[in-house]
């Protein structure tokens, strides 16, 4: 893991271990339009535009870097029927999203799996679409 | 292959890029436009759009969320937390508004 990957466990860590409580869900859907436990600046719209973009649907394969809780994975899987797997190096915002996905009765559809961009553990051409929000920078 | 990032504006003194650096999410440190970065790679059709006002807008919501909360989220967060927090989003509204940084969704496909 590098210094950059160590910093981003220690900055998320803590953050993804509390749930939202029901305000930091409020707040959520007021500043983004959703309550998926992000804290960034992906907003619904803009989610459902990432949906349209990579034309994903029932079947598709999606793989979203820097999933944090699954925000916009999970809900791109929920929205538009598509398989998702979330990869992250903070395994505690994944914790979350496999939570809140067997919830959403994505458990068939949707995967979490903890692991660097840098040295993501599939053979090439596993997937149909790649997201990722305001991880590179 | 889509993805929303935040980036120095285009044609920034150095000074300026050091205040992207400072003021944006951590690592905001790119060189190189995505753009070319991505041809580099060998991504083809490659398209950019400016999201940058909904990048404001969304970041002075955060504030006016959290200010409006406040009591709450230090009972939850802690003080210093709140304060350090809504710090950084005001320096990095300023920039904004400032033409520093950017944020832009890419698309891109492999051949």
């Amino acid at each position: 893991m590098t210094r950059c990957e160590r910093e981003t466990v220690t900055h998320f860590a803590e953050q993804y271990r509390a749930a939202p409580d029901e305000v930091s869900r409020r707040i959520e859907r007021a500043v983004i339009g959703g309550d998926w436990g992000a804290n960034g600046y992906t907003t619904l719209a803009q989610a459902r535009l990432l949906g349209r973009e990579l034309a994903l649907q029932p079947g598709a394969r999606l793989l979203d870097v820097g999933a944090g809780r699954g925000w916009p994975g999970l809900y791109l899987a929920k929205a538009t029927g598509c398989q998702a797997v979330l990869a992250d190096v903070p395994v505690e915002g994944l914790l979350a999203a496999a939570a809140r996905g067997q919830r959403e009765n994505l458990a068939a559809r949707a995967a979490a799996v903890a692991g660097s961009a840098r040295a993501l553990p599939f053979a090439p051409a596993t997937f149909d679409a790649i997201v990722h929000t305001d991880v590179l920078c | 292959m889509a993805f929303f990032t935040i980036h120095p504006a285009a044609g920034l003194t150095r000074a300026q890029r050091r205040r992207a650096s400072r003021d944006g999410p951590v690592a905001v440190a790119t060189a190189r436009p995505y753009r070319e970065l991505l041809s580099a790679a060998g991504f083809q059709q490659v398209t950019e759009t400016d999201c940058t006002a909904e990048f404001a807008a969304v970041t002075g919501a955060w504030i006016h969320q959290w200010e409006a909360n406040h009591q709450h989220l230090v009972a939850l967060l802690g003080k210093q937390a709140i304060e350090e927090r809504q710090a950084e989003r005001r320096a990095q509204l300023r920039a904004i508004e400032d033409s520093i940084l950017s944020r832009s969704l890419f698309t891109a496909c492999r051949p």
